[in-house]
């Protein structure tokens, strides 16, 4: 069910942004191999939580789509608790991801209640830089590495405040290449996690 | 008059090389610095009668004390204090370039910034006023084309002008200004810093460590402000004062380039179309593979042909008394390495490396050599050392951190070369069939990640995923190419030809006086006991260390015979294959490790190797014993 649940989610949040709902939108934005989520996808077209033809954009039914929303909501209020809990930022999204599945809907209405009307630190949602898919533009907000790896992404331009463009991210959790300050740098999977964006 | 020195820095893939062929011509020498393992480029030339020595920095982004290059140059920067720095700068991504600019003037040194592949910026629809530059980094700019000479010549007389004038501090925000100046102040009182003070009070800011443990150890009361100062900073800005100190200096360039450049509609470069089909998941894996395979074709099926004429040479020398012979045996076989493979290899590597096309390999086959815990970049040395682990070792060269360099190095020099198949194929593969060989191999694979996983544990120095900037394409300088070719061999050559004609003549020796022998039955608890080899294999295994197929060949001279199954049970070829593929690489890949990770690392890796062999030979013989 978790498994259901965190694809449905993917989905629902792909198309909240206005992006194409393809099989390989989906393998970067979950960082499964392709073939894996073909085969998820026909799954839950059996459940019939989407419809799917195979090679075209998948989309919700009601159904899936009640489930995807629920999640992304629970995901959600899951992350502005952990933040006011003091869990470091760069650990929220990953956390939130494990709460949102096992958030009872009376303490998730419970924790909105609380946590609603109170200005947080930080408002604005943050996404790693391997969040975007090709030609999504974000602005750097925090780098969250060592002190070395700090060190060389703000000399090679990656300071905060910077504007980046993925060019290419590919498959399998390999390398992105993205055009930051007139320049192209290719980054490790690992180390683009640790950047971490706001979109515009 | 004196020898003006002059310095020439900046990023990677501006053409600084380039710039340095071009003024030096052939008056230069490639070599390593002083106990490192970095490359120096040194070179003179005569302009307007003074003599000019030129010294090629390497190519960095930032002067911080991360890398071991960055270390060096800014040491060299401010403790040899060269009379000019020649800064080379991309005109087409000039605020990244301004970024290091920015610290070069931080550092008060004489630059002159060459505004270099103007050409390139104005294809790509960016003018640069040059003088509005010049006017606001307050040091003069020459533009250049350095491939086709324009422009040097204006640079050279730009250079005598500036010989020892000490350009000023840029301008950075009063936030950082006032805090720099109270500290200047309490610096300045310091009588032997090496280093400028209001450079030293902004690295204080930044907390470089090096810096800081110059001013503990001279003036540890600073460092209670300096931490004062630090915190006030990550208050006001949220992030790591080194960030704000980053991003002050980027809001400086960007700005500067915003009102220097203006950019005009420019059509799509063969560059950018090129990009996108070698990134693009399809053909670019298959053009990866097309470049691996030819490069295989040319340094191995030419080189191949040339060595064929030295052994035939060395075969004329048999004549001769002992020593001679043995010397010359020497010089040949490393001459046999040398010329047919390194030069090719070298050669290409270069060229691929100048046109751009060795980062998109890397990108491409960055996440596979992850999981043996190296960089996208030692791929293409790594497929080099199927066929010899000299110019494969040497070719890490490439990578950009000493800890990669180091990494990739070690596990290159593992991949079982040319010779080492001729070994499995011959025996194993020939007597027990392909599939056992191949079963040799997997083994041996595994054995190269473990290793690798276990190396990238304990080798100091924080695991670094992949930073590397993509440079665009453009057309190689060959005569650039051809120069470094010319002299990273010869550097190599001065290394390694006293080792391997000091082996040659030392095995040589104990072969013909026949105390090989004596030595093997030393060796016997350990081969006949320990691996259950015939004790003679212990001879074999020690000449192979001069070339490793002489393990296979000697093997038929002692026995007298090519069948080797008359001689050697399946389970002995099994070791023995084992073994010869585990144990220390030949004398010319060890010296190829020791030019680039030094004596210390490669000696004991070599000796961690014959521990790995005997020990996984004795359980591979108990293993099959069992059986």
């Amino acid at each position: 069910m978790e498994r259901i649940e965190e694809y449905l989610e993917a989905i629902f949040r792909l198309k909240e942004s206005n992006r194409p709902l393809t099989t390989g939108n989906l393998s970067k934005v979950l960082g499964i191999a392709p073939a894996s989520v073909t085969q998820m996808l026909k799954k839950l077209f059996k459940l019939g939580y989407i419809s799917y033809v195979p090679y075209q954009e998948v989309s919700l039914t009601a159904k899936g789509e009640k489930i995807g929303r629920k999640v992304l909501r629970k995901h959600r209020v899951a992350e502005r608790f952990l933040r006011q809990m003091g869990i470091p930022e760069a650990k929220v999204h990953e956390q939130a991801c494990e709460l949102e599945h096992h958030l009872p809907d009376e303490l998730e209405r419970a924790i909105h209640r609380k946590t609603e009307g109170e200005k947080l630190h930080v408002p604005k949602r943050l996404l790693p830089l391997t969040a975007l898919l090709e030609g999504e533009e974000g602005v750097v907000e925090r780098l969250v590495g060592g002190r070395g790896l700090c060190e060389r992404l703000s000399a090679m331009g990656l300071t905060p405040g910077t504007k980046v463009r993925v060019l290419r991210s590919s498959l399998f959790r390999g390398p992105l290449l993205i055009s930051v300050r007139g320049t192209e740098l290719a980054l490790g999977r690992g180390v683009a996690e640790k950047i971490l964006l706001r979109r515009d | 008059m004196p020898v003006v020195r002059v310095a020439l820095a900046g990023n990677a893939n501006v053409g600084k090389s380039v710039i340095f062929s071009q003024l030096t011509g052939l008056h230069q020498h490639i070599g390593n610095w002083p106990g490192k393992t970095v490359e120096k480029a040194e070179g003179t030339l005569h302009f307007r009668g003074r003599t000019i020595d030129i010294l090629d920095l390497p190519g960095i982004y930032s002067l911080s004390a991360f890398t071991l290059e960055e270390r060096i140059s800014r040491e060299y920067i401010a403790i040899e204090r060269p009379d000019v720095v020649i800064n080379v700068v991309d005109a087409s991504s000039l605020e990244r370039n301004l970024f290091f600019t920015l610290q070069l003037l931080e550092m008060e040194a004489p630059v002159v910034v060459a505004l270099n592949q103007i050409d390139m910026a104005q294809k790509k629809g960016i003018e640069i006023n040059t003088r509005k530059l010049e006017e606001l980094l307050g040091v003069p700019v020459v533009p250049t084309v350095a491939i086709r000479g324009e422009g040097l010549h204006r640079l050279l007389e730009r250079t005598l002008e500036s010989c020892g004038k000490r350009a000023s501090f840029p301008k950075y925000g009063p936030e950082l200004e006032s805090k720099c100046a109270r500290l200047e102040k309490l610096l300045d009182k310091i009588p032997d810093l090496k280093y400028p003070a209001k450079w030293v009070a902004l690295k204080l800011l930044e907390g470089d460590e090096e810096i800081e443990k110059l001013v503990t150890e001279r003036q540890p009361a600073i460092m209670r402000l300096v931490r004062r100062m630090r915190s006030e900073l990550e208050r006001a800005h949220g992030e790591q004062a080194s960030l704000v100190v980053a991003s002050e200096r980027y809001s400086l360039a960007s700005r500067i380039a915003r009102e220097v450049q203006s950019f005009h509609p420019a059509r799509e470069t063969l560059s950018r179309k090129i990009e996108r089909i070698t990134t693009h998941p399809v053909p670019a894996y298959l053009i990866l593979a097309l470049v691996v395979a030819s490069l295989f074709y040319i340094v191995f099926q030419i080189g191949g042909k040339f060595a064929v004429i030295f052994d035939r040479l060395s075969s004329k020398s048999e004549g001769l008394p002992l020593l001679p012979r043995s010397v010359l045996g020497g010089l040949l076989a490393a001459a046999s390495v040398a010329l047919p493979y390194i030069l090719p290899f070298y050669f290409l590597l270069n060229l691929l490396e100048d046109s751009g096309y060795l980062p998109r390999a890397a990108f491409l086959m960055d996440n596979l050599m992850h999981r043996v815990g190296v960089h996208g970049k030692a791929f293409i040395p790594a497929m080099l050392g199927f066929g010899c682990d000299v110019p494969a070792c040497l070719g890490c060269r490439i990578l950009e951190t000493e800890r990669e360099k180091i990494l990739a190095a070690l596990i290159v020099s593992m991949v079982p070369c040319a010779a080492t198949s001729v070994i499995i194929l011959g025996l194993v593969g020939r007597f027990l069939g392909i599939r056992i060989a191949l079963l040799l191999y997997a083994l041996d694979f595994c054995i190269i990640l473990l290793i690798g996983r276990l190396l990238s544990r304990i080798l100091p120095g924080e695991p670094m995923g992949m930073i590397m900037e993509m440079p665009p394409y453009r057309i190689p300088h060959l005569r650039t190419v051809l120069k470094q070719t010319w002299g990273r061999t010869v550097d190599f050559l001065k290394l390694a030809l006293p080792l391997v004609i000091l082996g040659n003549v030392v095995l040589t020796t104990l072969f013909e006086t026949g105390s090989i022998y004596t030595l093997s039955k030393v060796l016997s608890p350990v081969t006949e006991k320990w691996l259950g080899l015939p004790a003679i294999t212990g001879a074999l295994l020690i000449m192979g260390i001069l070339r490793k197929e002489l393990i296979l060949v000697l093997l038929a001279t002692v026995l007298g015979t090519t069948n080797f199954s008359s001689v050697l049970n399946a389970q002995q070829m099994i070791v023995l294959g084992l073994v010869s593929m585990l144990y220390l690489p030949c004398i010319s890949t060890y010296a190829a490790m020791v030019k680039e990770v030094g004596f210390k690392k490669a000696t004991s890796f070599a000796l961690f190797r014959i521990i790995l062999a005997v020990f996984v030979g004795g359980i591979a013989f108990r293993t099959l014993t069992l059986l």
